[in-house]
C-alpha cells in the first residue's frame, strides 16, 4: 500500500511537470493552429534567464521567474511579428520547417552564448528540502511545480472562457475573417496569445528545470514529449492537457518502477492505444 | 666538428627530401550537438599539447583538421573519415567520441594506410576492429571493475546495479557484477533504465525496496546525472546510508557545479581527475584551461586527446614523417610515459592503455567541487577485452 | 506537377510525352551524377550517403507528398532495411550486395505495411504522434535486441562481397557510388511510372479529398497501405545501401531525428514532386556538410537560418520556387 501511495505521489508530481511545460504548446497548437516545434526553445530561454538571474546576479527565485517569463516574451515579440505571422494558416509542413529552423538557430546561439554545460536554477531554501507527506517524503520543488500547475490551469481556463479577451480569441480562431469584420483586431489577439503561450513555456522551463535540466539541446530533447502530451490531450484543451499529462505521467512512472527496462515500451504503447481510440485527443474537438 | 656538421646536414637533407613538411591529423568529434562539451575538450587537449610542445616534430609541421560529428552516426562517420583520408590527405586519424562512429571508421584504415588514435570511445571491442587502432582513453570495463573491490573493502555485501540501458551501461553493469560476485558479494537486483529517463524517483523507490546496502550506477556524463543524484538525495537514500558507487562519468568535473552539495561524498572510480596532484597534470591543466577558456569546463576527454597527441607525435618521430601506418602503430606498442593522469603504457597486445584507476570522493575545496583521489589501483588493464 | 496539367491541343499522345520526359529526367540525373563523380572524386562517400538519404526522402514523398500522410517516423522503414541487410550479412553470411539490397527492400516493405496499420489510424497531429510512437518503439526494440543489432554500439562486422564478384567496395567509394546512382535511377523511373499510374492518381485523390474518394467506392485504407509498402521498399533500399556503403548500422538509422531530418529535406525541396525530394536532400546534406566543415562549432545556427529563409522566400520549397521563376520567365517571353 505504501509503495502504491508513493508511486502515486511520484506520478502526480511528474504529471504536473509535464502539464506545466506542455500547456503553452497546447495554446499555440490548439487555438492558433501553429505546430510550434520551437516551444521547447522558448522554455529553454526561460530557464537560461532564470539560471542567470539566480546564479550570476543573485536575484531571488520569485524575481527570476518573472524575469524569465517577461524576458522570453520580449524575445518572442519580434519573432512573432516577423516570422510566425507569416505562417499562420500555412500548411503544417511549412510550419514544421520554419519552427525547426528557429529551434536550430536558438540552440546554436545558446551553445555559443551560454556554453554547452548544464545550468541550474538556485532554489530558495523553502523549496530545497523534503516535505513529509506522512507516508513518505517528497521534494518541496515538486510540490511547488504541482501547485503552479494547478494555478496555471485555473487561470488559463478563466482567461479563455470568462474574459472578453478569451471570447475574442475564440472568435478569431474559429473564423478570423468574420471576427475581423466584427471589429476584433485579430493580429493583436494573435500576438497577445502567442506571447501568453511563450510566457507559459518559459514558466514551465523554469519550474520544470529540476527534472528537465537546462542545456542547449533541451529544445530538441523534450520536443517529442511536449507534442505527445498535447496531442494525446487534444490540442487547445486545458483539461485535456491536464488529463493527458497525469495519465502519461502515471503510465511512465509506474512503468519505470515495475519494469524499468521496458519503460519506454509502456509509454509509447499507451500513446498508440489512446490516440487510436481518441483520434482527436482525449478532450479534443472533432473536426 | 665538420663531421658532425656534415652528418646533421645530410640528416636534414634526407629527412626534408624524404617527406613533405606538413602532416595533417584529422580529428572527428562532437564539436556541436548535445556532447559539444566533450568535443570542446578534445580540442582543448590538442591545443594544450601544441601549446606545450609546439607544432613541429623534427622538420614536420602538424596541422589539425577538425570534422564535426554531433551524434552517433556511423554513415556520416564513414563519410567524414573517407573524406579526410582521400581529400584532405590526413596521415593520422584521431578523436571519435562514440563507439559506432569509431567502428564505422575502422574498416577504412588499412586501405587508407592511416592509424587511428581513439580519444574517447570506450567499448572494449573497438581495438579489435582494425590492427591500426590505438586508444588513449579508457574502457567502461576498466573504470568500473575496481569499484567491486572498493565495495567489498567497505564491508558492503548486497548491491543493486542501476545503469542506463545502452552499450556502455551494459558493459559497466557486467564489469561490476563480475568483480563483485567474484569477491563474494551479492547482487540483489540489476535494473536498466531507458536512456531518456528524466524522473528518477520511481527508480529510487525501487532501490529502497530492494534492501541493498549500496547502489552501483552508470549514467553517461551530462544532463541525466543531475536528476539522478538529486533524486538520490531527495528520496532520502543518502540519509538512509545507501552508498552510491559509480564510474566517474557520473561526476565529470563540468557537471559538479550543477550537482552541488548533493554530490559531496559520492564515490566514483575513474582514470582521470582534473584535481590529480602531479607536476605533469599541473602543466596540462594550466594549458588546457587556457585553451578551453574556462577551467570549469575541463573534463576527461581532454586528457585522452592530450595523450593521443603524444602518441601521434611518437608515431611521427618513429616513421620520420613517412606515411606508414603499420610501422607507426608498431612503434608505439609498449610505449610508456607519465601522463597527466599518472603513469601509463600501451599494451602491445590490444593497443589500449594500461593505467591507474583512482577511487575518488566528491569534495569541496576553495569553493570548487572536485573529485579528490583517495585510493589508487595501479596498472589496470582492460578486463573487458577478449582476443579476437 | 507539370505533367498533370494536360494540354489537349498537343498533337503527340500523352504516353509518348511522358516517356520523353522520363528519358530527359534520367539523362539529367545521370549527367549530374557523372559530373559529381569527376568534380568531387574524394567526396564519394558523402555522395553515396546523400543517395541513401534521397531514397529515404523519395519514400517519404510517396506517403507525405503524394498521399497526404503526415509522418515524423519514416526512419522506421529506412532502419528496417538497414538492419535487415546488415543482419543477413553479419550473422548469416549473405554478403552479396544485390541480395542485401533485395533483403533491405523486402524488410522495408514489410515494415511499411505493418507500421501503416498504426499510422493510418490517425489524422493530422495525431498521425504525427502515432508515427513518432512507432519510430520510438522500433528504436527501443533495436536497442533491446542488442544480440542481433549490436544495440547502441552499432551492428558491425558487415563486409559486403564484391559487386558481381568483380567490383570491390574500395576506399574511394567508387563502386558504392556507381551502384547507388544506378539504383537511384531505376527507383526514380519506377516511381515516375507509379505516381502517374491510376494507382498513383488515386493516392493523390485521397490526399485532396479522402471522403469523396471513399464515396466513389475506392478502398482508401487499403490503397494507402499499399502505397506505404511501396514506400517501405524504397526506404529499405536506402537503408540497405547505407549498410553496404558504411559497413556499420547504428541506432540513428531508426531515430526520430533522422525522420525529422528527412521531412525537413522533403519540405525544403518541395513536396509532391520526385525532383523536389532529390533537390532537397542534395542541398540540405551538402550545405550541412560544407558549413559544418567550415565551422564545426557553430554551424547549426546557419542551417536554422537557411530553413527559416526558405519558408520566407520559397514557401513551396526550392523546386516550387524554381518552377515559379521558370513560369514567370516563359510568361514574360510569350
Amino acid at each position: 500500500m505504501q509503495t502504491i501511495l508513493s508511486i502515486g505521489a511520484d506520478a502526480l508530481s511528474y504529471g504536473m511537470v509535464l502539464f506545466i511545460i506542455s500547456i503553452g504548446l497546447s495554446v499555440t497548437m490548439g487555438l492558433m493552429k501553429v505546430v510550434n516545434l520551437a516551444h521547447g526553445a522558448f522554455a529553454m530561454i526561460g530557464g537560461y534567464i532564470a539560471s542567470y538571474a539566480t546564479q550570476q546576479m543573485g536575484l531571488p527565485f520569485g524575481v527570476a521567474i518573472i524575469a524569465a517569463v517577461l524576458g522570453t516574451m520580449l524575445v518572442a515579440v519580434p519573432l512573432e511579428r516577423f516570422l510566425y505571422r507569416r505562417i499562420y494558416g500555412a500548411p503544417e509542413l511549412t510550419q514544421v520547417l520554419m519552427t525547426i529552423g528557429i529551434t536550430f538557430a536558438i540552440i546554436g546561439i545558446a551553445n555559443f552564448a551560454m556554453g554547452p554545460t548544464l545550468k541550474t536554477i538556485a532554489l530558495p531554501s523553502q523549496l530545497q528540502g523534503p516535505v513529509d507527506l506522512g507516508f513518505r517524503t517528497i521534494a518541496a520543488h515538486k510540490l511547488f511545480a504541482a501547485a503552479v500547475g494547478v494555478v496555471v490551469a485555473i487561470a488559463l481556463w478563466f482567461i479563455i472562457e470568462r474574459t472578453p479577451f478569451g471570447v475574442r480569441l475564440r472568435a478569431s480562431v474559429d473564423d478570423a475573417a468574420m471576427a475581423g469584420a466584427l471589429g476584433i483586431r485579430t493580429k493583436i489577439i494573435y500576438a497577445v496569445s502567442f506571447a501568453l503561450a511563450v510566457g507559459l513555456a518559459a514558466l514551465g522551463g523554469v519550474v520544470g528545470a529540476q527534472l528537465l535540466p537546462i542545456e542547449p539541446y533541451y529544445a530538441l530533447h523534450y520536443m517529442v514529449t511536449f507534442l505527445v502530451v498535447v496531442s494525446v490531450g487534444g490540442a487547445g484543451s486545458i483539461t485535456g492537457a491536464l488529463v493527458a499529462a497525469l495519465l502519461l505521467g502515471a503510465v511512465q512512472t509506474t512503468g519505470r518502477y515495475l519494469m524499468p527496462e521496458y519503460g519506454e515500451f509502456f509509454f509509447y504503447l499507451a500513446v498508440i492505444a489512446i490516440v487510436c481510440v481518441f483520434p482527436n485527443g482525449l478532450m479534443g474537438r472533432s473536426k | 666538428m665538420s663531421k658532425l656538421l656534415l652528418a646533421s646536414l645530410t640528416l636534414a637533407l634526407t629527412s626534408s627530401v624524404a617527406f613533405a613538411d606538413t602532416i595533417k591529423i584529422g580529428v572527428v568529434g562532437p564539436f556541436s550537438g548535445p556532447a559539444a562539451l566533450q568535443g570542446k575538450n578534445f580540442q582543448a587537449g590538442i591545443d594544450a599539447w601544441l601549446a606545450i610542445n609546439g607544432n613541429t616534430i623534427g622538420d614536420d609541421t602538424i596541422e589539425i583538421v577538425y570534422r564535426d560529428l554531433p551524434a552517433p552516426d556511423p554513415a556520416q562517420s564513414a563519410a567524414l573519415t573517407q573524406e579526410l583520408i582521400v581529400s584532405e590527405g590526413v596521415q593520422y586519424l584521431a578523436g571519435y567520441y562514440y563507439t559506432p562512429d569509431a567502428m564505422a571508421a575502422a574498416p577504412i584504415l588499412e586501405e587508407g594506410n592511416v592509424p587511428m588514435v581513439v580519444f574517447n570511445a570506450a567499448t572494449s571491442a573497438i581495438v579489435n576492429a582494425s590492427p591500426y587502432v590505438v586508444r588513449t582513453s579508457f574502457t567502461t570495463w576498466q573504470t568500473s571493475t575496481p569499484m567491486a573491490a572498493v565495495a567489498r573493502e567497505r564491508g558492503i555485501d548486497k548491491v543493486i546495479t542501476v545503469v542506463s540501458d545502452y552499450g556502455p551501461g551494459v558493459d559497466s553493469e557486467a564489469a561490476f557484477v563480475a568483480g563483485f560476485t567474484e569477491a563474494g558479494g551479492e547482487i540483489v537486483e540489476s535494473v536498466r533504465m531507458p536512456m531518456n529517463t528524466n524522473d528518477f524517483s520511481p527508480m529510487m523507490q525501487r532501490i529502497k525496496d530492494s534492501g541493498a546496502e549500496a547502489v552501483f550506477a552508470f549514467l553517461p556524463a551530462g544532463p541525466a546525472t543531475l536528476g539522478f543524484v538529486q533524486a538520490y538525495v531527495e528520496n532520502g537514500l543518502k540519509d538512509a546510508g545507501v552508498t552510491l558507487l559509480a564510474p566517474g562519468d557520473l561526476t565529470q568535473e563540468p557537471d559538479l557545479a550543477a550537482l552541488g552539495d548533493n554530490a559531496v561524498g559520492l564515490l566514483t572510480t575513474f582514470h582521470y581527475a582534473v584535481s590529480h596532484d602531479s607536476p605533469e597534470n599541473e602543466v596540462f591543466v594550466e594549458a588546457a584551461s587556457k585553451a578551453i577558456g574556462s577551467a570549469s569546463e575541463l573534463s576527461f576527454p581532454a586528457v585522452g586527446a592530450y595523450d593521443g597527441m603524444y602518441v601521434i607525435s611518437k608515431m611521427i618521430e618513429a616513421t620520420g614523417g613517412n606515411q606508414d601506418a603499420a610501422a607507426a602503430v608498431e612503434a608505439v606498442k609498449g610505449l610508456s610515459w607519465v601522463s597527466p593522469r599518472g603513469p601509463v603504457s600501451i599494451n602491445p597486445e590490444n593497443r589500449h592503455l594500461t593505467q591507474n584507476i583512482y577511487l575518488r570522493e566528491v569534495a569541496q575545496e576553495d569553493g570548487q567541487y572536485i573529485n579528490r583521489e583517495i585510493q589508487t589501483f595501479e596498472n589496470q588493464g582492460d578486463p573487458g577485452w577478449k582476443a579476437p | 506537377m507539370s505533367e498533370t496539367t494536360l494540354n489537349p491541343s498537343a498533337s503527340t499522345p500523352l504516353w509518348r510525352r511522358s516517356v520523353t520526359r522520363d528519358l530527359v529526367a534520367v539523362l539529367i540525373l545521370a549527367a549530374v551524377a557523372v559530373a559529381l563523380f569527376f568534380l568531387f572524386p574524394s567526396n564519394l562517400a558523402l555522395l553515396t550517403r546523400i543517395v541513401a538519404m534521397m531514397l529515404l526522402v523519395l519514400s517519404l514523398d510517396l506517403v507525405t507528398g503524394y498521399s497526404g500522410v503526415a509522418t515524423l517516423g519514416h526512419a522506421t522503414l529506412f532502419g528496417a532495411g538497414a538492419y535487415a541487410a546488415g543482419i543477413v550479412a553479419a550473422k548469416f553470411g549473405i554478403t552479396d550486395p544485390l541480395l542485401m539490397l533485395a533483403v533491405g527492400a523486402l524488410a522495408g516493405a514489410a515494415a511499411g505495411a505493418i507500421s501503416s496499420l498504426v499510422i493510418l489510424r490517425g489524422h493530422g497531429l495525431s498521425q504525427l504522434v502515432l508515427s513518432i510512437a512507432v519510430v520510438s518503439l522500433a528504436h527501443e526494440a533495436a536497442n533491446k535486441l542488442s544480440g542481433w543489432t549490436g544495440g547502441s554500439d552499432g551492428l558491425s562486422g558487415i563486409s559486403p562481397s564484391a559487386l558481381f564478384g568483380m567490383f570491390r567496395f574500395d576506399l574511394f567509394g567508387r563502386t558504392a557510388f556507381i551502384m547507388s546512382v544506378v539504383l537511384l535511377l531505376v527507383v526514380f523511373v519506377v516511381l515516375r511510372i507509379i505516381v502517374r499510374s491510376p494507382f498513383g492518381m488515386l493516392c493523390r485523390g485521397i490526399k485532396q479529398d479522402p471522403v469523396r474518394i471513399r464515396a466513389m467506392g475506392a478502398p482508401v485504407y487499403f490503397t494507402l497501405v499499399k502505397m506505404y509498402a511501396i514506400a517501405g521498399a524504397v526506404a529499405g533500399l536506402g537503408g540497405a545501401l547505407s549498410a553496404i556503403a558504411t559497413k556499420v548500422v547504428g541506432l540513428d538509422s531508426l531515430s526520430f531525428t533522422l525522420s525529422a531530418e528527412a521531412l525537413v529535406m522533403l519540405v525544403l525541396g518541395g513536396t509532391g514532386k520526385l525532383f523536389g525530394a532529390l533537390v532537397g536532400t542534395l542541398v540540405f546534406v551538402w550545405f550541412e556538410d560544407r558549413v559544418s566543415a567550415i565551422n564545426p562549432f557553430h554551424w547549426l545556427t546557419i542551417v536554422g537560418c537557411l530553413l527559416v529563409a526558405v519558408v520566407l522566400f520559397a514557401p513551396k520549397g526550392l523546386t516550387g520556387a524554381a518552377e515559379a521563376i521558370w513560369k514567370r520567365m516563359r510568361g514574360a517571353r510569350s
